[in-house]
């Protein structure tokens, strides 16, 4: 297939065959990147995408097939040679020393200078005139902690290029990004294909393999199951290619009117966050049973001690929460639990599950001291198994066992497994943080449906989520949060993304 | 129906003759051994007949399981055996001796040896589940040891009454002796390595000073300061009263400390508590999302962790040494730690780790005494057991590299 970039091919994949002790990752890739083009890699977690790249970049050898570099066959040991050749690599958790400034950080393991003495000069000289060359706009001098997310990331980027490389392979850039930052990360990117550098980037997100590259390669379960030229696809065939069947990209919501009374509304909450600044302060909102209020903003702007103080895991400065009329601001956690309040909070392998306990356990945490899971103090494992049982079968949870540790399970899997314990207790009020991050397409719509029919069970849901899309295919209203404050609120067909988007990140009427 | 009452009536059978062969083995009747054997052979049998898959899974599991600590020990074996050589002593008949002291001649000692092993290491292993480090059990020896002592000076009901009463507010108080560690770790998050360590020294060198107070007669010990012996009916029963072939020093304390594991077991797998404070271990984040309360576990956790260890004094005191001398260098509290790590925390491991660890001490002095091998050796073997046991990952760290030299890539665990 042919794109409109006739540049020689700088890399190329033959029959590249990785076998792991129990899973084929990848089947016999062929691939091929030309010189200054972007070319995405997508595909479900799962996929064999990073396998891949991780061979390109000599952290895997494989176990069959060659790769080309300039039409030479190469054979990387390990990531020196790589680098040695001209790859670049950025992982998706960056490798940066937060407390060196990010000269020190670019030049750290290629220190210019002899005999052990380090030409600071030199060094601080030339990775000034990279980031001018390559205009990402960097302070040589900053220490990374000072940094933003985006910030850092460029300094990822930058180090590659200090070390000269003229293959940029990016793994999830965007995972960890604003919309903005997503942005500003894209017009570097064409900056770099600009002077010639050829990327890579690896992702499951189909916006941004529409919007960033020049051609598009799906994976699925180890296989290339398709090519495309990003100007001649569209999204709904990307996603059908991922997930090797038709899926719904937009969810479909039905009309429905929620209650009248709000069944869980928050008044002036303040909040004070690690650092004790004040993360919320003044916030209020309502939630009527039956409806889902959206909270978008940008990571950072109080969402996470919103939540934390919804489910009093931290302590309120001042205001009230109410819940079905009663004021449940001075309640322990585990009696608003009791009270049928529900969670999924965002980061689920710190906050939603116990890694090594069994799957089984996990399904019943929270509710294990209660009948029938429980008599007196012992607890009951033939009712704790049997219920586990049902709620894997119910919500298409993929287990070897319910015996095993949770730690065992996919992504994808381990969210389902938060989403039927916490959808299983009947809540009357949900709240939800992040739910389909790093979860893949098959499980988001599988999730997002599964929202839509608590939804119409008349829950009230509170959906904390920094995807846009998310927000507005599910959200009956949309609140924008910015600095701990509710600056705005929308109804989602009477807006766009971009106004939600001018008034996250403090845009002012 | 008639298929369950012969699985049942199985199952009882190897229970029945577990127990009675685990007592007679413990008290030096070797052909208890058998029974056990026998008892597990019909445990086993009893699983075909019901599942032979889950059998045969069971048996894969358990194999495994002791695959890497018996590797340790026969390494550490070899290790010491080399040592040997090289300093000049005859491995061969070093161990020769060694085996028979341990495991034959002194197996009474072995056992007696492991009787308090076996409750701090429990103290330790329960602790460790909450993701604490009981690092003080030997301050909470003392504590239960002093308490021990002073109930059973002065407490003179009758004995059934009397020696589980002593147990009881022995434990309690060594528990109370962790209730400051815990309450500066959930309220200012001091850490219990620390503060239970401190205090084990408090507890340490509050003993001979307590011992003095108590007054005694030098002439009753080798030890200068003694105190006087307790009441004779607060001793514990020694297996010589129904076996008059064991050893007249041996006592029921390795009966009680064995049912205290299963307890300690049943407590961690079978209640809200054991769950409580196990999710609170493996993620203390989630466990507080889910509403379980941190600090009250840690409560738990540290209080029932001081009580085990309390019991362990008290075990020493009413069933061996039937009063209190100065003994500074016991060492249970700490060699607790050892034999948690190495059954990795599991309270049913300890039972046997603290065997092993009890064996190769009374194995060393029976060596050192008959074949004037220096008991340094058995020290040196302990340590590297525990080095080759606990430092685990190795061996997955090892089996990695050598898939990788293959090119077969790292082998993490694999997701479903």
């Amino acid at each position: 297939m042919e794109s409109g970039n006739s540049k020689p091919v700088i890399l190329e994949t033959r029959q590249i065959v990785k076998q792991f002790p129990r899973v084929l990752a990848n089947n016999n890739i062929n691939i091929h990147l030309r010189q200054g083009e972007i070319l995405c890699l997508l595909g479900e977690n799962g996929a064999g995408k990073s396998t891949l790249m991780n061979m390109l970049y000599g952290l895997y050898k494989p176990t069959s097939g060659s790769i080309l570099l300039k039409g030479r066959e190469v054979e990387f040991h390990s990531p020196k040679d790589a680098i040695r050749l001209g790859l670049g690599m950025v992982h998706q958790h960056f490798m940066l020393v937060d407390t060196l400034t990010v000269t020190e950080n670019i030049i750290l393991g290629t220190e210019p200078g002899t005999a052990g003495v380090i030409n600071y000069h030199k060094a601080r000289e030339d990775v000034v005139a990279l980031s001018k060359k390559y205009k990402l706009d960097i302070d040589a001098d900053a220490k990374i902690e000072t940094l933003s997310v985006g910030l850092q990331q460029r300094v990822e980027i930058l180090k590659a290029l200090y070390r000269r490389a003229e293959i940029l392979i990016l793994d999830e850039p965007t995972a960890v990004l604003t919309p903005q930052e997503v942005e500003e990360l894209f017009l570097v990117m064409r900056e770099l294909v600009r002077s010639n550098v050829s990327i890579i980037i690896i992702t499951h997100k189909l916006e941004e393999a529409k919007a960033i590259s020049d051609r598009v390669y799906v994976l699925r379960r180890g296989n290339l199951v398709g090519e495309r030229i990003t100007t001649k696809t569209n999204k709904q065939e990307l996603a059908n290619l991922m997930v090797g069947r038709d899926v719904i990209l937009r969810v479909h919501k039905v009309e429905k009117k929620p209650g009248t009374e709000p069944v869980f509304s928050v008044k002036n909450l303040d909040v004070k966050n690690d650092k004790g600044f004040m993360a919320v302060s003044g916030l209020n909102l309502e939630i009527k049973p039956g409806e889902i209020v959206g909270i978008a903003g940008v990571d950072g702007n109080g969402q996470s001690e919103l939540a934390e103080a919804i489910l009093g895991l931290r302590k309120g400065e001042a205001g009230t929460i109410f819940f079905k009329g009663e004021e449940i601001s001075l309640l322990p956690t585990k009696k608003r639990i009791a009270r049928q309040i529900s969670y999924v909070p965002a980061d689920r392998h710190k906050y939603g599950l116990v890694l090594p306990m069994k799957i089984s356990e996990n399904l019943v945490i929270g509710y294990h001291d209660k009948k029938p899971f429980c008599g007196s103090i012992n607890l009951n494992y033939q009712e704790i198994d049997r219920h586990s049982r049902f709620l894997v079968s119910q919500f298409d949870i993929r287990t070897s066992g319910i015996a095993y540790p949770a730690e065992t399970l996919s992504g994808g899997n381990q969210q389902k497994l938060i989403i039927a314990r916490e959808f299983s207790r009947d809540p009357e009020f949900l709240l939800i943080s992040q739910p389909t991050r790093g979860v893949d397409v098959g499980a988001i719509e599988y999730i997002h449906n599964r929202i839509l029919e608590m939804r119409s069970r008349d829950v009230a849901i509170l959906l904390i989520s920094l995807e846009l899309e998310e927000i507005f295919s599910l959200s009956d209203r949309i609140l924008v949060i910015y600095e701990g404050k509710i600056v705005k609120e929308f109804i989602p067909e009477d807006t766009t993304d971009k106004e939600v988007g001018f008034y996250m990140t403090g845009g002012k009427e | 129906m008639n298929r369950k009452t012969l699985l049942v009536s199985l199952t009882l059978v190897s229970l029945v003759s577990g127990i009675i062969g685990t007592v007679l083995y413990l008290a030096s009747y070797f052909w208890g051994l058998l029974l056990i054997l026998g008892g597990a052979g019909i445990f086993l049998f009893s699983r075909f007949l019901r599942d032979k898959t889950e059998a045969v899974e069971l048996l894969k599991k358990s194999g495994k399981s002791l695959l890497i600590p018996v590797a340790g020990i026969i390494l550490a074996v070899l290790a010491g055996g080399i040592i040997m050589l090289l300093t000049g002593y005859d491995p061969v008949r070093a161990y020769k001796a060694f085996f028979l002291g341990g495991f034959v001649r002194n197996w009474h000692v072995s056992v007696l040896n492991a009787t308090p092993l076996i409750f701090t290491g429990l103290s330790i292993a329960f602790a460790f589940k909450a993701g604490l480090f009981n690092i003080g059990a030997e301050g909470q020896y003392y504590v239960g040891t002093m308490a021990a002592t002073f109930l059973g000076i002065r407490m003179g009901l009758p004995p059934l009454l009397s020696i589980p009463l002593i147990f009881l507010i022995s434990g309690l108080i060594s528990a109370a002796y962790n209730l400051f560690p815990a309450f500066l770790k959930v309220r200012t998050g001091a850490h219990e390595v620390i503060t239970t360590m401190m205090f084990a020294h408090i507890a340490r060198y509050l003993s001979p000073i307590f011992i003095r107070a108590m007054g005694g007669d030098p002439a009753t010990s080798p030890h200068a300061y003694v105190t006087y012996p307790i009441l004779e009916g607060n001793k514990l029963p020694i297996f010589r009263s129904f076996l008059p072939l064991a050893n007249y020093r041996l006592h029921v304390g390795i009966i009680l400390a064995i049912l205290m594991a299963l307890f300690v077991y049943y407590i961690l797998y079978y209640t809200k508590y054991g769950f409580e404070i196990r999710a609170v271990g493996q993620n203390p984040n989630a466990a507080r999302a889910q509403g379980i309360s941190i600090g009250r576990n840690i409560f738990r956790a540290l209080l029932f962790a001081g009580f085990l260890a309390g019991l362990s004094g008290t075990n020493q005191v009413l069933g061996l040494t039937h009063k209190m001398f100065e003994n500074l260098d016991a060492g249970y509290g700490w060699n607790g730690i050892s034999v948690a790590l190495l059954a990795s925390n599991n309270p049913i491991g300890v039972i046997f780790t603290s065997l092993l660890w009890g064996a190769l001490d009374a194995g060393g002095q029976f060596m050192s005494r008959t074949t004037q091998t220096p008991n340094s050796i058995v020290e040196i073997i302990k340590g590297i057991i525990l080095f080759l046991i606990v430092a685990r990952y190795m061996y997955t760290y090892i089996g990695n590299r050598l898939k990788r030299k293959r090119g077969s890539g790292p082998v993490g665990r694999e997701k479903v």
